[in-house]
């Protein structure tokens, strides 16, 4: 049971990390991103593949990964961010598809659908459920540390033009912003933090295939931000604990129906969660926590 | 009589001219067309620096399009245009922002889920906290220069009588409001040249002479305006010179008694609306 | 050469089956003004309404494909009402964002009744045809047919009849047509019944091209968005030019690069179209 908690933990606070990179993004700076997974996936492949292959130590591979990923989402968003929103959510829809195509068949580098095993573990000195307490431990540390990270950023005048980017980018423009800078910027640390997800992933199971980009992840993570309120990162936090709760409350109807098969089984905890998607966005388009509104006092009344 | 001819006669059109120091900024034979509409047909005005300029016409006759151009927003086809004798067709809003024109919208464009406050504080030209690194790692300078222009927006708030609803988020403030807010943040950047479209379209005539009288000391603090405006008498107030442009160019231009005198003005525009 | 015209034969066949909920896709858009990604769940709805019909009631395909029509078309409308509709006052993303949700919903029910095992439609085999070398299955033609005739159909239903100009007219200017007295609501729910349709018939024709299970219309929907992006959202000549267009380049793809990469070939497609015309090809929002 302990372990299980443990697990499960260490898996939130992972999603947690695509929750927060998420809500830059979206919840803040308003550019819709529907493929999270494929920045994902290219944080945990890349750092498997550098430790495993050139054999850097894996801390610096997760940070060569979430860089990699950083790059790599502001490489798409240059040539994209013009687009209407519609056609951005198709695109970048399509975007995690092709990482996934690539995955899946770029067998000399990825090992295709079997995927990579035996991904180094990084050497913390304890080994068995310890090791895996420390990793929890360390996972949530990173969680803080970005979160206290995104916090800043959002407060800051830099938080400030993105919100008005996603009002009105030509108003931004015409404050003086440069609209395609903030947008590559936001995508680069959005990407940065996904891709240290996918990494922090990949070095804790020791495996990576193309089962990261199941849907139902990406569907997770949305929900995770909506239901914690878009564009509050504790929300985005608190979102992924109620996701895990919802996900991870439906293994329990495995036990409540009988007479059913895996395959069954496994059918109906997706159809729950995504009504559960459907209602919380009908009932709570808005989230828990509302978005933050900073008050300032009149220096006039405080001399 | 001053007739079309005689006031067009009145302009120099030299090329040393354009670029004179009276001048903010120079707009020479611009074209853009949508398509096939040529929206603006050879426009050619200069803006006096220290002084509102007004630009008057029927719908239609360019006059956003033309903002549009000069604020970087809309690429024109072919023209030139100097701003502080610099050519600087085909830069960025971002780029124009930064020296010295700020525009405003002629729907009011707020940053709904913004307040006022931070409405007025975005638009601050170089601020170090709009840097990536420096937003992360924080500085004194960027505390310090955040507070500086914090000051300036409650300054502005006060100024424009919105000290009560400074706080509140500009989606939930009154159409009239939301022009003010517009008004208060093109000048936080501290601006040299102004572009106004309609100020005060929608506005109840109580604000709006309020409005005109803060163009005013606007324009007695140095700030070089042009606004595009459909209420005449809005125009007559407050402009030290007005240009009619009808069809994408210039028709005529002059102070606004000379163009009120001018009867093929009234019959293309004034006589429309009078 | 030879190889070039094969692949430009199987093509156009492949590009005709994509353009069939490629046209469904755009003509929710172009009434609703939302993506709906259920489409590729409908498609397998309607595969595996196809493949009741086939092969457990024995009828035969063109009524299997009718079949499919219908109960993907009904679906459709009905998952529409209940997850979509109260949430269009939140923005087209919202909406896009719900109907990803939806799509795991509609895949599961599927999965839920049928499994996830492969199925094949009661269809005999037969041997190809070939033409001065080129090979072209019996198969292949009737679906190519079927694809054109629902098409043909779709547009002569726009074109020719008052509804169908009602609905075109709700897609140009809602405002407008609202004022001459049609109901934009009804339109709405016509518009995703005959698109969820049509990707039902998508469903039963992918599903004699190879066989049923519940991610069938999952691997195909990425080339299907590709083809109706670059036609141009909401454009229904756009989507079969699209469809098209991308059927010819993942066939003409496997020239270069391995087939297991066609589908990231349409989304190139995507990309290139995108950086050119801005809203596709014949799109005109």
């Amino acid at each position: 049971m302990i372990s299980y908690l443990v697990a499960l933990l260490t898996f939130g606070a992972i999603y947690a990390l695509l929750a927060l990179g998420l809500n830059l993004m979206w919840g803040i700076a308003g550019m819709v991103n529907l493929g999270i997974l494929g920045y994902y996936a290219l944080g945990g492949y890349s750092s498997a593949l550098l430790t495993m292959h050139l054999g850097i130590p894996v801390w610096l591979g997760v940070i060569a990964g979430a860089l990699i990923t950083a790059l790599f989402g502001a490489a798409t968003c240059i040539g994209l961010v013009k687009l209407r929103d519609d056609y951005l959510a198709i695109v970048t829809l399509g975007f995690a598809e092709v990482m996934r195509n690539i995955a899946e068949n770029f067998v000399s580098l990825t090992n295709g659908t079997d995927g990579l095993a035996q991904i180094p573990r990084p050497r913390l000195g304890v080994t068995g459920s310890d090791f895996n307490v420390v990793y929890l431990v360390i996972c949530v540390m990173v969680v803080l540390v970005v979160l206290a990270a995104m916090e800043r950023l959002r407060a800051a005048p830099f938080g400030r033009v993105l919100r008005a980017l996603r009002a009105d980018p030509m108003v931004a423009a015409s404050a003086g912003k440069n609209v395609l800078g903030f947008q590559v910027r936001t995508l680069a640390v959005g990407g940065f933090v996904l891709g240290l997800g996918g990494a922090l992933y990949a070095h804790y199971l020791t495996y990576i295939s193309p089962e990261v980009f199941q849907p139902q992840l990406m569907i997770y993570v949305f929900l995770a931000l909506i239901l914690g309120g878009r564009g509050n990162n504790y929300g985005a936090v608190l979102g992924t604990v109620l996701v895990l709760a919802i996900v991870e409350g439906t293994r329990f109807l495995a036990d409540l129906v009988h007479g059913l098969d895996a395959v069954q089984i496994g059918a109906l905890r997706a159809f729950v969660i995504g009504v559960a998607f459907i209602v919380v966005l009908q009932k709570r388009p808005h989230g828990l926590l509302p978005e933050p509104r900073r008050i300032y006092t009149d220096p006039a009344a405080r001399s | 009589m001053a007739g079309m001819g005689a006031l067009a006669g009145k302009r120099v059109v030299g090329s040393d001219s354009w670029t004179s120091s009276e001048s903010i900024l120079t707009v020479r034979d611009l074209h853009c067309s949508f398509g096939g509409v040529k929206a603006v047909n050879g426009a050619s005005f200069s803006v006096q620096r220290g002084a509102i300029t007004g630009i008057i016409g029927p719908n239609g006759a360019g006059k956003t399009t033309l903002f549009n151009i000069i604020a970087g927003s809309v690429k024109p086809a072919r023209g030139a245009i100097f701003l502080e004798g610099r050519n600087v067709a085909g830069l960025r809003a971002d780029q124009l922002a930064a020296l010295g024109l700020t525009r405003t919208f002629q729907l009011a464009r707020s940053l709904g889920d913004l307040t006022v406050l931070e409405n007025f504080a975005l638009y601050a030209r170089d601020q170090p906290g709009e840097s990536l690194w420096r937003a992360l790692v924080g500085s004194q300078s960027v505390v310090a220069q955040e507070k500086a222009v914090l000051d300036q927006a409650w300054e502005l708030a006060r100024r424009l009588n919105l000290v009560r609803v400074a706080n509140d988020r500009v989606e939930t403030l009154s159409g009239g409001q939301k022009k003010l807010v517009e008004l208060g943040r093109a000048l936080l950047g501290e601006p040299s040249l102004l572009l106004l479209d309609e100020p005060i379209a929608g506005v109840n005539p109580t604000l709006g002479a309020e409005i005109g009288k803060h163009l005013l000391a606007i324009r007695d603090s140095g700030v070089s305006i042009l606004v595009i405006e459909h209420n005449m008498s809005f125009i007559g107030r407050i402009c030290d010179h007005v240009i009619v442009m009808g069809a994408g160019s210039v028709l005529a231009e002059g102070s606004f008694e000379e163009i009120r005198a001018n009867e093929a003005v009234q019959s293309a525009y004034l006589g429309m609306s009078a | 050469m030879l190889q070039v015209f094969q692949l430009l034969v199987n093509g156009v066949m492949a590009g005709a089956i994509l353009a069939v909920p490629a046209i469904g896709f755009n003509i929710v858009f172009a009434v609703l003004q939302i993506s709906n990604f259920s489409i590729a769940a409908l498609i397998a709805v309607g595969a595996y309404a196809g493949y009741t019909a086939n092969v457990l009631l024995g009828l035969p395909p063109l009524l299997a494909i009718l079949a499919a029509f219908l109960i993907s078309g009904a679906a459709g409308v009905a998952s529409d009402r209940l997850a979509l509709r109260p949430l269009r006052g939140y923005g087209a993303i919202a909406v896009a964002i719900a109907s990803l949700a939806l799509n795991m919903v509609l895949e599961n029910i599927v999965r839920f009744i049928f499994g996830n095992d492969v199925r094949s439609l009661d269809v005999p085999m037969m041997r190809d045809w070939i033409f001065e070398g080129i090979h072209v299955g019996p198969q292949a033609v009737f679906n190519f047919l079927v694809a054109i005739a629902a098409m043909v159909a779709l547009f002569s239903l726009l074109s020719f009849t008052t509804v169908g100009r009602a609905m075109r007219a709700v897609a140009d200017n809602p405002t407008l047509a609202n004022i001459k007295g049609i109901d934009p609501e009804k339109m709405a729910r016509l518009a995703v019944f005959l698109g969820m349709g049509m990707a039902g018939i998508a469903g039963v024709l992918l599903a004699l091209d190879t066989a049923v299970d519940p991610t069938i219309g999952m691997r195909v929907v990425l080339s299907v968005f590709a083809a109706a992006v670059l036609g141009g959202l909401g454009s229904i000549p756009g989507a079969v030019v699209g469809g098209l267009l991308i059927g010819l380049a993942e066939q003409l793809s496997t020239l270069v690069v391995p087939v297991a990469y066609s589908s990231a070939i349409g989304f190139a497609a995507i990309i290139l179209a995108l950086l050119l015309f801005p809203r596709g090809i014949l799109g005109d929002r």
